[in-house]
């Protein structure tokens, strides 16, 4: 299972704190206010018996007093139930069977042996209260005081509660969002540096903060790409010097290998084929020069301008012999925003390529969608194994069908040039399999308000 | 050919000696002045960096009485250096290691603007702008203007097609004999070209830029 971000468990554990604290704030408080609503009511139990207890008490002094009717005289009210127990046999306001099952036989015998007493019972499934009272040796008094009021009570006292400690959970979450948020703030602007960063924006760097406990990371931070983009442009600058200083030499190899080449015919066959040698290594060297220089300006960005590129794309067919009706492109003459040489050079090397290892290019297609100029070279080759799909784009590296070819293969810098111009553009190439064989380069472009 | 490297101007000397002319070397741009001045030659190689007075200076001296094509042979490919050399008046720009059959075609090309083709008119004529394809001249409001001929040539081709616009590539094809070819070489032209023809080259009237199409020359 994936691991839960550190936001989501910093979110969590907020949300899990708070849910603890409130919770063990609500079952205290709970507790406190049903003990103290208790015994409160007990206390107003307990006189209202006795009260009620002297009222009978008195009656009974009268000389064959009617109990029954001693006992409807009293003011109890719908929320307790007056009983009298007198040599044995059980007395009551309304003629209720099982009220006398609500009281406790324990109860009973301690209040016969003349001691008052108070008991919490079930009766009914409703919570009650009982409270016991002798009024002489053979005569005892009960009242049954019903609960269910305070039970309501406690009951939505008890869900307040627990909907304030769901509440407190809800909010503790929220904060531990926001607080892992705030926190991970200077992440996301060294994320989102990183990123441009690695989208070629060496200059890309942190903004300088007073809080001391992100200063080292920003140091650091910016620390490390300054010494990168060093690096990196001096082995920019390292890769054009060397190329440039081989310019000179290489002029002279090439204008005197064209003067020996010239001669061929009137050199014997060793010398000849050592000629011949000669020329068309320099040739490849030149060529070599040339795409290591343009791979050495890869910090220049794409200098757009507006290109016919239909024009562009059959004056890059006319180059490499190819029929123009390869060419599929939209119905609008539209003309595209883009860099003009690196275009070219795209659509140049994406041609020699498919002639070089995809037995010649089978079409040409050129597309403007809503967000990218797209061009698509397809061929009939062999098509691109898997692993090599991103190999063929880095310089100097080769595919199976360009290892395949040896020493007569290019150098392998053909498609890197295609990425580095297309990256200039913030575009991409990349690689794809066609359905009848052969590959499907594509490179996409994205397009920009002039 | 103006060349400091001995062994580039040796090569390129038997190289083009060759193919079929004559060449001569040397290896400071003072010398090379001073030669155009007693011997001149009909077309000059020059390289950017030189000792003593540099490859562009030698350029804008050498342009100032003369409309001998200028061809620019540098190890440099800056577009800054590309554009500033030809700004100083070269008609083209070639980047060291250059094949000899490309720099060759290069100096067929220029030869042949020299001779620029047979125009159906003796004289064409854009408002006070005339232009005398067979004796080479354009004169405005009378008066001759000077121009390289590149400019000329490029000046016949947008005359010839008047109020018709001519891409960037064709007028590469036409006049420079490129297939595929560097189009700051025409945007460069042009301004020059502006600078000499028009009232205001910021805000050309005759020689106007079709956004995304290419250049017209209008009446």
């Amino acid at each position: 299972m994936r691991r839960a971000g550190l936001r989501m468990r910093v979110t969590a554990g907020f949300a899990s704190g708070a849910l603890a604290l409130s919770t063990l704030m609500a079952g205290v408080s709970y507790q406190l206010t049903r003990t103290s609503l208790l015994a409160e009511r007990e206390r107003a139990a307990v006189r209202a018996t006795y009260f009620d207890a002297a009222v009978v008490h008195g009656g009974l002094d009268t000389p064959d007093p009617d109990i029954g009717n001693i006992l409807r005289s009293l003011d109890t009210g719908g929320t307790r139930r007056a009983l009298l127990r007198r040599d044995g046999t059980w007395y009551a306001r309304t003629a209720d069977a099982n009220i006398t099952s609500a009281i406790p036989g324990l109860m009973q015998r301690q209040v016969e042996h003349g001691e008052p007493s108070m008991q919490r019972v079930r009766s009914d499934r409703h919570a009650a209260l009982v409270v016991g009272v002798p009024l002489s040796q053979d005569t005892w008094f009960y009242e049954v005081h019903s609960l269910e009021e305070l039970d309501q009570t406690l009951k939505l006292l008890a869900l307040v509660l627990t909907a304030v400690a769901i509440m407190v959970a809800a909010g503790g979450a929220t904060l531990g969002w926001y607080a892992a948020r705030y926190a991970t703030r200077p992440l996301r602007s060294v994320a989102d540096a990183a990123q441009r960063i690695a989208d070629g924006d060496l200059t890309a760097r942190l903004d300088p903060t007073p809080d001391p406990d992100l200063t080292r990371l920003t140091t650091s931070f910016n620390d490390m790409v300054s010494q990168l983009s060093r690096r990196m442009e001096a082995d920019r600058r390292f890769a054009a010097d060397v190329s440039h200083e081989l310019r000179s030499p290489l002029q002279t190899l090439a204008a005197a290998a064209s003067v020996l080449a010239r001669r061929t015919p009137q050199l014997d066959q060793r010398t000849a084929t050592a000629a011949g040698l000669v020329t068309d290594e320099v040739a490849r060297f030149q060529s070599l020069v040339n795409d290591l220089l343009e791979l050495a300006r890869s910090d220049q960005s794409a200098d757009r301008g507006l290109v016919g590129i239909a024009g562009l794309a059959r004056q890059a067919c006319q180059a490499y012999h190819l029929p123009e009706d390869l060419i599929i492109a939209d119905s609008d003459d539209e003309p595209w925003w883009v860099d003009h040489r690196r275009v070219r050079q795209i659509l140049g090397n994406l041609l020699d390529n498919a002639i070089k290892y995809g037995d010649g290019p089978t079409a040409i297609r050129l597309l403007a969608t809503g967000e990218d100029y797209v061009i698509e070279v397809e061929d009939h080759g062999p098509g691109v194994d898997p692993e090599d799909r991103d190999i063929i784009f880095d310089r100097f590296g080769r595919g199976r069908a360009a290892r395949a070819r040896g020493a007569g293969a290019g150098a392998g810098l053909g498609l890197a040039i295609v990425a580095q111009h297309a990256s200039a553009h913030g575009g991409r190439v990349t690689v794809h399999d066609r359905s009848d064989g052969g590959a499907r380069f594509r490179v996409e472009l994205p397009r920009q308000a002039p | 050919m103006i060349e400091d490297d001995d062994r580039i101007r040796l090569s390129l000397l038997l190289a083009l000696e060759d193919e079929g002319y004559t060449a001569r070397g040397v290896p400071t741009a003072e010398e090379g002045l001073a030669a155009q001045q007693t011997d001149p030659a009909d077309t000059v190689l020059v390289d950017l960096m030189l000792p003593g007075i540099d490859g562009f200076e030698c350029i804008r001296q050498m342009r100032r009485g003369d409309d001998v094509p200028i061809v620019v042979i540098s190890a440099r490919d800056d577009t800054h250096d590309i554009v500033a050399a030809l700004e100083a008046g070269a008609d083209d720009y070639l980047v060291k290691p250059v094949a000899v059959k490309e720099l060759s075609a290069r100096l067929r090309a220029l030869r042949r603007r020299a001779r620029p083709a047979a125009p159906p008119n003796p004289i064409l004529a854009f408002g006070d702008l005339e232009i005398v394809p067979d004796a080479g001249e354009v004169r405005r409001g009378g008066v001759p203007v000077a121009v390289t001929r590149t400019e000329f040539r490029l000046l016949c081709e947008l005359a010839n097609h008047p109020g018709q616009v001519l891409s960037r590539q064709q007028l590469l094809q036409r006049v420079w004999e490129y297939d595929f070819g560097d189009e700051r070489l025409v945007d460069v032209h042009v301004g020059r070209l502006r600078q000499k023809i028009e009232t205001d080259s910021s805000a050309p009237r005759r020689l106007v830029t079709v956004r995304g199409m290419g250049y017209k020359l209008q009446r």
